[in-house]
């Protein structure tokens, strides 16, 4: 790839920050410690080398601390690499904070231009969209004249996002978009990216919203702890950091079902019990972690203490928000229990493939009569239920609904672009 | 000096953190820009009460051969004065106080230090324009007045040099701020505002103390302020060249030093 194709161009750059303990501040210190130089160095990138491509869309994601930010700012220019070159080859714009520079005595058409021209403005092009950033940002006219100081943090952030978008940057920076104001600004705000997008300005982008990566992105970089860990496609590398998250996830949560204390909730007559809680995945290993689209079977482990007739066991699953997802049972699912012995086992309920979406869901188990009416052991959301993205990008609300799609024309029209 | 030409290309930035500081300063007060004259003249009125009135400092007669009027003289000096004092500390407050925009924003940090020095630069004029109503209604002015602004941009150059220097220092050395208000204190009293130059004496102990004090840069100034606004005389042309030569020197050496320091200030503030 020629240099020319190139927007930026990173090359084994480590970068080293002193911790703020250990610099001398004051004069005392220097004289009285002298000025040794401390061990106490945190290097916030280590040798992370990519390119991106003019007109391409570019994600940077990892952890909390991974060295996102720090990336962002050494492309801004804000910091200079400890070792290796940043390159920007063209105008850059950053929105790493917005509405950073806005005084708050003066009034939000004045902060237009203070920060307009810190981000690199000049007051000709300043005037020449300063209706259009305020259109933009959807400021009320009786605030716009108003001192900041008074504005709601909503528009304080819009306004400072809509200066920033009117930039007209080659190379556009940006620092987790996806906070900024509510559902409908916030589509502004994508409309707004993709429109530039198209337009041809290279972007970079730190996000947590995997999917937004998975959508925006052509590359992705992959931080973790300073190191690179994965670069190249966006659906690659998000792939590939899904996956350890979730691995990690699991190691973290151990095998068995969390279970919350709900000694005060359980309730039933405990001729029945109901012990702990597992979930299985398609090679039977047990993990409190399930995944979309792939099988998950619930298995109940119960103890029979006296002699009962046709027991119907029973689950139910909220989201976290509070929605009662579904609640399946024994009975309606055919499942005939007759007179189960004295002692232990396990009812299992098969899900192929869970169509739980993404989320904390909280299961409650419970073994009732045939008449649904007598309690044995009701344990009313006590287990934990982790589900995490499958390989396939994660679609919006509590269910996946398990549909096909089709299209067929039903007539043709000769008319080029007229519908008939 | 390729950085100096930035200065240029940053020239709608410097102008706007210059209106910034302008804009923002009085602000919500019911006097508004009015405070910018009222500081000026109750340190004057101070002043003029203290060492005028109690201590009788005789002033030396001015350039129309009859004015003797202490406060007028006094005020001269301490025009120069303030317009240095001022753009020193300005500028070490304002590289500081740009610190959380520089952590965010790309800029070089010299145009909030220098944008603040345009501010003080538009409240001494505003000062200065007081001066000359007075010299007017007193009947002391002359051509020489012309030579002001000429001293005014020299003595912006010198204190935005050492303002720069101080300022980078700062950023490392958080004792630099305060170290320096007490050493512009003792600057104040080494300089002839408050006193005509004539109490200093020649010799004192065998030391040839006037002129160590003539080396002092400010004292020139001051002195040079006092030639063209008071005195009405053209300044000697020794007393010129040397304040062009130190102006031009301080502000470079604070300027590169301000620039050497500046490409690692985001992580230092």
């Amino acid at each position: 790839m020629t240099s020319e194709d190139l927007a930026i161009s990173v090359q084994g750059v480590s970068k080293m920050f002193e911790l703020h303990s250990d610099r001398r501040t004051n004069l005392k210190e220097r004289f009285v410690r002298g000025g040794a130089k401390g061990s106490d160095q945190f290097w916030a990138l280590t040798d992370v080398s990519f390119e991106v491509p003019r007109g391409s869309t570019y994600g940077l994601i990892g952890h909390n601390g991974s060295g996102k930010s720090t990336m962002l700012k050494l492309l801004a220019g804000i910091h200079r690499p400890t070792a290796g070159t940043v390159a920007a080859h063209g105008r850059v714009s950053s929105m790493i904070e917005l509405g950073a520079g806005f005084h708050p005595e003066l009034s939000g058409r004045e902060n237009i231009y203070l920060n307009g021209s810190i981000l690199g403005m000049t007051k000709k092009a300043i005037d020449a969209s300063l209706e259009e950033i305020i259109d933009f940002s959807g400021i009320p006219a009786q605030f716009i004249d108003a001192p900041v100081k008074v504005y709601s943090s909503g528009m304080y952030v819009r306004l400072g996002f809509a200066i920033a978008v009117n930039l007209d940057p080659e190379i556009l920076l940006i620092d987790e978009i996806v906070a900024v104001g509510d559902e409908d600004f916030q589509r502004k705000c994508f409309d707004h990216l993709y429109k530039l997008r198209r337009k041809g300005v290279t972007i970079c982008f730190v996000s947590h919203s995997l999917p937004l990566v998975q959508t925006l992105c052509d590359h992705a970089l992959w931080l973790d702890h300073g190191h690179q860990k994965a670069e190249g496609k966006a659906l690659a590398v998000v792939d590939a950091y899904l996956r350890e998250v979730n691995k990690t996830e699991a190691d973290r949560l151990g095998q068995s079902a969390e279970e919350f204390d709900d000694s005060r909730s359980r309730r039933g007559s405990r001729e029945v019990t109901i012990g702990r809680v597992e979930f299985l995945d398609a090679n039977g290993t047990a993990s409190p972690i399930g995944t979309t689209g792939e099988p998950l079977t619930v298995r109940m482990h119960y103890e029979v203490h006296e002699q009962v007739t046709e027991p119907v066991f029973g689950l139910a699953f909220h989201h976290e928000s509070g929605t009662h997802v579904s609640g399946p049972n024994s009975l309606e699912g055919g499942m005939m229990t007759g007179t189960p012995a004295l002692g232990e086992g396990y009812a299992d309920f098969r899900m192929d493939p869970l169509l739980l979406q993404p989320g904390a869901y909280v299961v409650t188990a419970a073994v009732v009569d045939t008449t649904m009416a007598h309690v044995y052991d009701y344990r009313d959301q006590a287990f934990a239920l982790h589900v995490q993205p499958g390989r396939r990008a994660a679609g919006a609300g509590v269910v996946a609904l398990p549909g096909s799609w089709s299209m067929r024309t039903v007539s043709t029209s000769n008319e080029q672009g007229v519908p008939s | 000096m390729p950085q100096l030409t930035e200065i240029w290309t940053y020239r709608g930035l410097i102008g706007n953190f210059a209106q910034r500081e302008l804009r923002g300063k009085y602000k919500g007060s019911a006097l508004g820009q009015l405070w910018s004259l009222v500081n000026p003249m109750a340190t004057l009125g101070i002043y003029t009460l203290v060492f005028g009135f109690f201590l009788r400092f005789p002033p030396p007669v001015a350039g129309n051969g009859h004015l003797k009027n202490f406060a007028v003289y006094l005020f001269t000096g301490l025009v120069a004065w303030n317009f240095f004092n001022a753009i020193v500390l300005g500028s070490i407050g304002a590289l500081a106080g740009a610190g959380p925009l520089l952590k965010k924003i790309y800029f070089p940090p010299f145009a909030p230090v220098i944008g603040g020095a345009g501010a003080t630069l538009y409240q001494a004029g505003i000062e200065m324009g007081l001066l000359i109503i007075v010299m007017v209604v007193l009947q002391n002015v002359s051509w020489t007045i012309l030579l002001l602004p000429v001293l005014l941009a020299l003595l912006a150059l010198f204190a935005l040099g050492i303002g720069m220097l101080l300022a980078m220092l700062n950023v490392k050395y958080r004792d630099v701020a305060y170290l320096t208000t007490i050493v512009l204190n003792l600057l104040f009293y080494a300089t002839p505002i408050i006193y005509p130059i004539s109490k200093v004496p020649s010799h004192k102990n065998g030391i040839a103390v006037r002129e160590y004090y003539d080396l002092n840069p400010l004292t020139q100034f001051v002195e040079g302020f006092r030639d063209v606004v008071y005195d009405l005389k053209v300044p000697s042309a020794g007393r010129l060249l040397s304040l062009l030569v130190v102006s031009v020197v301080v502000f470079l050496l604070g300027f590169t030093f301000f620039e050497r320091g500046s490409r690692d200030v985001a992580e230092l503030l």
